[in-house]
């Protein structure tokens, strides 16, 4: 049980090869506060620095720069093991002849808890990660599901102040990664301990974390709750990674016709009414990137001055329907849950749902806030 | 360009019985969707038509031929595997050129090139002709790959989840545009995948295979409204359908539903109350999906059941709500900006216009409500 606390951290791998200043640090001036009983999960694609940062925090990784902290305590040059961290890795590292209570058991007994002790710690934790019926089966017996129940029951049996877990469900097929990651979640709010969750599955990132820190190329983009980081990304990277099927992301170029503006999306006859709060920080003939989730798209109504735009692909996919509007090389997604019927080739005009509609710069791909 | 039926076939490695018994009959021009999970056995199928397997059983037949004697080679047909099997040496152009050059199919270079442009101008990949395969995305190489089968005429295309490598993001868009491409093929085809979108977007007609067999033959339609058993509605739809028992009771000659430990009983659609109470048995499996659960967190009237908020968890463009209703517990879908404390209450109703209807001991379907859409 405790905050965990970066300042101005940086990595630099001495041997690094890479001549470019900006990817000699595999981290660069990171700073983040992770709170008692939090769930933070650390998401980027590879490459982006996030699992460095992860190692850092156990201990196995040195800090270049900067400093981190559990609770008030500086353990920059604390040894891994007095730290107090939990730690489950993507694979899980079980000891092959010991039986999963040997497993579980084997830190404790390291630490030479009496096993009495032991014993009623693991029959607390067995049940929360529900393998209490499998205590005395081999690792080789197990699934790839249980292994992974079993690495975690390791972890949080010493009771870590911190728990951190590297990617532990990417090594799991579909059904088994959605309900470990469901159990993980309800143990969480079991245990209260503080969790760092290190990922590049924006799914998984946005399903068990509090907050969520967004790295690419060593540095961090945006820090928020789930929430924030899908309805209001920073950049024009944030909106691109979070979410699934993606953001729409297009060029366009707005046009003023009879005192509104529209977007018009190049190699397409495709315009749409741009939303009213975007008119003060807008003018004729700019171009900008357009984002806009294709659940924010919506049929339009048949009066407004859009034009319509012709339907390339219609799909029923049961639970919803997705339209595709070709606009050049690209689609233009559009997403809902109405009974609707389309073929390609009918034609539909867009709205976009104007509070959920965002503009980014095309130079620097920031966010270009609505004033 | 052709009539595919398989009769009757039955492939064994050894002792394991990879498929048994199937009969298929793929119209000419049709696509036709095998979908099922992991090792139900869909790739052994297709193999067999290609002639990658030989039969134990049964015939297969191109436009009423039998094939089974006929050489792989020369069963003209066309295939695209999953992990796209690409030349490595040679460029994208001659990748694609590749089936007709080969001595059966010969044509001369000058068709080959119009032949070859033109496929690559439809895949979008005609900027990287000179490029090698390790030169490329997953998702061009897949591109190449598709084009490549796409290139000749054969009598039939088959193509072995030609998606399942490419990322989450890459599938939606790839899916879109082989969609879209969908009415220039112009062959009937014979498309193998796991991923229900898939199933549903693209094919003509969806054959479902678990464990070697059919369980369900139809269109997108049939199969999401009217699955023939319970195994068939828990492949499609994201959550999984829930699906619990229910009693059949009177109530002064009016046929409700017990259900969820509940007290009160629920009124059913008429046409599924008069189907259900002719049956022998008075206990059914409910099927409900995710969609059509209703839930509010200040109870508006007495219809509404009281649960608990078991997990939420955003997946993108929607929440899954897991919530326990004494014991039993009910995947719904939520917008994904909805905010819920895990373990808090909540008030759901169930469409049960929307509700399929199961037999308890088979699990077959029995009956739903129709409405106009369905």
């Amino acid at each position: 049980m405790a905050n965990l606390t970066l300042k101005n951290v940086y990595k630099r791998y001495e041997n690094s090869k890479s001549t470019k200043t900006k990817n000699d640090y595999a981290v660069k001036d990171l700073s983040f506060e992770c709170v008692d009983g939090e769930f933070l999960g650390i998401l980027g694609p590879s490459g982006c620095g996030k699992t460095t940062t992860l190692r850092m925090i156990a201990g196995l990784e040195e800090i270049t720069q900067g400093e981190i902290y559990i609770d008030d305590t500086r353990i920059n040059d604390l040894h891994p093991k007095d730290r107090h961290i939990g730690l489950a890795f993507e694979d899980y590292a079980l000891y092959p002849p010991l039986s999963v209570y040997g497993n579980i058991a084997f830190n404790l007994r390291a630490k030479k808890v009496s096993e009495k002790e032991i014993k009623k710690e693991i029959m607390r934790i067995a049940p929360l990660m529900k393998v209490d019926d499998i205590l005395d089966s081999k690792p080789a017996a197990l699934s790839g599901g249980q292994k992974q129940r079993v690495n975690i029951a390791r972890a949080i049996v010493r009771k870590p102040k911190l728990l951190l877990l590297d990617e532990p469900l990417s090594h799991l097929d579909g059904k088994m990664r959605q309900t470990l990651r469901v159990e993980i979640k309800r143990l969480h709010k079991e245990i209260q301990c503080a969790t760092v969750i290190v990922t590049h599955d924006q799914l998984e990132a946005m399903s068990l974390a509090d907050k969520i820190l967004i790295m690419k190329d060593a540095e961090l983009q945006q820090f928020g709750t789930p929430l924030e980081v899908y309805d209001d990304p920073v950049n024009e990277f944030v909106a691109g990674f979070i979410g699934e099927p993606p953001m729409n992301l297009m060029t366009v170029k707005i046009t003023r016709s009879e005192g509104e503006f529209f977007f018009e999306f190049p190699g397409s006859e495709v315009r749409v009414s741009v939303p009213k709060r975007y008119y003060s920080v807008i003018k004729d003939g700019i171009r900008v990137k357009l984002g806009v989730r294709p659940m924010d798209v919506l049929i339009g109504n048949e009066n407004s001055k859009a034009n319509s735009a012709k339907i390339a692909v219609f799909e029923n996919l049961g639970d919803e329907r997705r339209i595709n509007i070709r606009v050049g090389n690209e689609y233009l997604n559009l997403i809902t849950f109405e009974e609707v019927r389309y073929k390609p080739g009918d034609y539909i005009k867009l709205e976009f749902n104007a509070e959920k509609t965002h503009l980014f710069d095309i130079g620097t791909g920031n966010r270009i806030n609505a004033i | 360009m052709a009539r595919i039926e398989l009769c009757n076939i039955t492939k064994r490695f050894k002792k394991i019985t990879a498929i048994n018994d199937i009969k298929l009959e793929v119209k000419d021009k049709e696509f036709l969707v095998l979908f099922g999970p992991a090792g139900a056995g869909k790739t052994t199928i297709l193999k067999t038509i290609a002639g990658l397997e030989y039969p134990d059983q049964g015939q297969i037949k191109f436009d009423g031929e039998v094939i089974n004697h006929i050489e792989p080679t020369h069963r003209n047909v066309s295939m695209v595997f999953e992990n796209y099997a690409l030349y490595p040496h040679i460029n994208v152009y001659d990748n694609i050129a590749s089936p007709l050059r080969s001595p059966l199919y010969k044509k001369d270079e000058e068709y080959i090139k119009k032949k070859v442009n033109a496929i690559a101008t439809v895949m979008k990949i005609d900027n990287l002709m000179e490029r090698l395969p390790s030169q490329l995305s997953n998702g061009q190489r897949q591109r190449v790959a598709l084009g490549r089968c796409l290139v000749r005429e054969p009598k039939v295309f088959l193509m072995d989840e030609p998606l399942a490598h490419l990322d989450a993001k890459l599938r939606h868009l790839m899916r879109a545009e082989l969609k879209e491409m969908q009415s220039q093929f112009n062959t009937t085809t014979i498309y193998v995948t796991h991923d229900y979108m898939e199933a549903l977007s693209l094919g003509d007609r969806i054959a479902i295979v678990i464990q070697g067999r059919f369980e369900q033959i139809g269109t997108g339609d049939d199969i999401f409204y009217r699955p023939a058993n319970e195994l068939v509605a828990k492949l499609m739809g994201e959550p999984e359908i829930n699906i619990f028992q229910t009693e059949l009771v009177s109530d002064n000659g009016n046929f409700m539903l017990k259900m969820l430990c509940q007290e009160r009983l629920f009124a059913l659609p008429d046409d599924v109350a008069k189907i259900l109470s002719a049956k022998k048995v008075n206990k059914f499996d409910l099927g409900i999906r995710g969609n059509d659960i209703k839930f509010y967190f200040e109870k508006p009237d007495a219809s509404f059941l009281t649960g608990t908020i078991y997990t939420i968890e955003p997946i993108g463009n929607k929440s899954i709500l897991t919530v326990d209703v004494n014991g039993q517990f009910l995947r719904m879908v939520a917008p994904s900006d909805l905010r819920a404390e895990m373990d808090s209450t909540i008030y759901i109703k169930l469409n049960l216009e929307h509700a399929l209807f199961f037999n308890c001991d088979d699990q077959k379907f029995v009956t739903r409500h129709v409405s106009n859409i369905i």
